[in-house]
């Protein structure tokens, strides 16, 4: 690996990579900048061909109209509803069940674990039909309650707090258990505050999931006053087909919340995909 | 947990630690089953429940409003003779088996560039990842936008005297767009499990195979691949079952039909339209039943794949 030959062709292998990576984030970032400039262009110029990349002048009056023409700001709203409740949700019931499994022992403990990781297996398009009876006799549909409950656990992140927990030395909790501490205080006192990053990953990833949700909330929300962003947004290209500079605008409100989260604890995200591989 | 009573208890009479130690294991099993009783209740509800629940429907014949009945395994034979159900197969399986070896091979080439000593990697990675953890509604409508009759891929084309379809309206290259929209969402997001994978892989490896004179090529082929087959082959598994199951693209780039002449319809919409467009329940669920059989066939094929493999090397 030495010489001015290696080197050269070192520097060459370089740029070539880094052609590849510039083309390639090009083509990932394309598509979200057509958005924000058709965003800001009367639909006369959104119409414009060959397509127009700088809006002159920039309009903003879509990003204004928008929230007149369709109830966004309720959508915003029922996401939010929606999508802190399931977080929350997970956060106790995935780290309590993780817990569990990696720290105390008892009977049947390793068949439960194999049992929760497989139903990673059954994602939940595929029991679309199934769930949407249940919710339906269970009367959780057209309700806040159809698109909370069934997200409020996941396999994924009952392994995710798992792994977390596997990670504490025992000799922090011996100490506890001598004192004569329970279990719960034990879990509540030493062990969670003790996985924070993890709760932090594990609270990303599923309000990114529940926010983006799109079938869930097709299949419970009828009415338009329940709609969450992704199924408002559908609903309303539906409606007004030809008006892209209005869906733009939708889509780039709908895209900030996620990429504000993204941008400020992108290593969080990342962590939980490298640990789960999972969405 | 022998430590544990061991430290605790130690000054005790061997009986009382012993007693000890018993109502402690039988504390604990009571915690242990408390403390994951409500995940193991909602998984029951919403995942295996309704697994087991649809293969019990594809025995009856109902359409949500009237009463169901036993009807064996008509639905099945009735599924078997539809046109439709073999398109919505045939979509489906070609779909996945477009999508997931090119998303695999595009992650891992981009993870492979990645983890050199390159500059602005963290921005690149962000840019790769970005699309991951967008919403599918959203971006469906974006690249409705984009394979427009007017949009931005055929005004692309059109520099070069292309004159390029109306992309998502034309039956021959409807589903093709969906694939490249989806390899374009999910590559980056396996770029991330490849990475973690090789920041697993020992330099000295490389190093040893550098001082062997080997080729950068093929210390990649000889050194990387291999020894990243466990993540190779979650990325292969977690890509058929998301690509076998895909349904939100398909649903809101056709509208919910599967158009045009049903080239979008995948297993999925189709198991919808039962519910929604049909009212037959019992397709539906013969439906459900059929797709995971597909699954785990294709997951097994794939393990017997990987085992065979590696039985080479």
């Amino acid at each position: 690996m030495v010489g001015a030959r290696n080197s050269f062709s070192y520097r060459l292998v370089r740029v070539l990579y880094l052609l590849i990576l510039t083309l390639g984030a090009l083509a990932m970032l394309i598509p979200f900048a057509w958005s924000l400039s058709t965003s800001l262009k009367p639909l006369s110029e959104s119409m414009a061909y060959p397509p127009v990349w700088w809006p002159h002048p920039f309009d903003w009056s879509n990003f204004v109209a928008i929230w007149t023409m369709v109830p966004l700001a309720r959508w915003f709203l029922n996401s939010a509803i929606v999508a802190v409740s399931v977080t929350v949700g997970n956060l106790i019931i995935d780290s309590l069940a993780g817990y569990a499994l990696a720290r105390i022992p008892f009977r049947g403990r390793s068949i439960l674990h194999l049992g929760i990781v497989s139903m990673l297996m059954i994602p939940f398009q595929s029991v679309m039909l199934p769930v949407y009876i249940l919710l339906r006799w269970l009367g959780l549909l057209d309700n806040y309650g159809g698109m909370i409950v069934p997200g409020l656990v996941s396999a994924m992140g009952v392994f995710l707090m798992r792994q977390a927990f596997l990670t504490i030395p025992q000799e922090l909790e011996d100490a506890a258990m001598i004192d004569g501490a329970g279990r719960l205080r034990m879990f509540w006192q030493i062990s969670l505050p003790m996985v924070t990053p993890n709760l932090m990953t594990l609270a990303l990833m599923i309000f990114m999931g529940s926010w983006n949700n799109f079938l869930l909330p097709l299949l419970v929300a009828n009415r338009s006053h329940l709609w969450t962003v992704p199924l408002g947004i559908v609903m309303f290209q539906q409606e007004y087909f030809v008006n892209w500079p209005y869906l733009m605008a939708a889509s780039v409100l709908a895209t900030l919340p996620i990429a504000f989260l993204f941008l400020v604890f992108q290593r969080f995200f990342v962590r939980g995909v490298a640990t789960t591989g999972l969405k | 947990m022998a430590g544990i009573e061991g430290a605790g208890s130690s000054s005790l009479p061997a009986v009382a630690k012993s007693n000890a130690f018993r109502r402690r294991a039988r504390r604990e099993l009571g915690v242990g089953y408390m403390f994951t009783l409500p995940s193991v209740l909602l998984l029951f509800l919403f995942t295996l429940g309704p697994a087991l629940y649809s293969l019990y429907l594809s025995f009856f014949s109902w359409s949500l409003l009237n009463h169901m009945h036993f009807v064996g395994w008509k639905n099945f034979e009735q599924l078997f003779q539809m046109p439709l159900f073999w398109i919505s197969v045939r979509n489906s399986v070609v779909f996945a088996l477009v999508v997931v070896p090119t998303q695999t091979v595009i992650a891992l080439g981009l993870a492979a560039i990645l983890n050199q000593n390159l500059p602005a990697r963290g921005f690149f990675r962000l840019a790769f990842f970005f699309p991951a953890v967008s919403s599918s509604a959203v971006i469906s409508i974006i690249f409705m936008w984009i394979y427009n009759k007017f949009g931005l891929l055929n005004g692309f084309l059109s520099v070069f005297g292309i004159v390029g379809p109306d992309w998502l309206g034309n039956p021959q290259f409807a589903l093709s767009s969906i694939m490249v929209l989806n390899i374009w969402t999910t590559s980056g997001y396996f770029m991330i499990v490849f990475l973690a994978g090789l920041q697993a892989i020992p330099a000295e490896l490389y190093e040893a195979s550098a001082i062997d004179g080997a080729s950068r090529w093929k210390s990649f082929t000889h050194i990387t691949v291999p020894l990243l087959s466990p993540s190779t082959f979650f990325i292969v598994v977690m890509g058929i079952v998301g690509t076998l199951q895909m349904f939100d693209q398909s649903f809101i780039m056709s509208q919910g039909t599967g158009g045009p002449l049903n080239s979008t319809t995948t297993i999925v919409l189709l198991i919808y339209q039962f519910i929604f467009s049909y009212g037959q329940v019992g397709y539906g669920a013969a439906a459900t039943v059929l797709l995971f059989i597909l699954i785990l066939l294709a997951t097994l094929a794939t393990n017997w794949w990987f085992k065979r493999k590696l039985d080479y090397l």
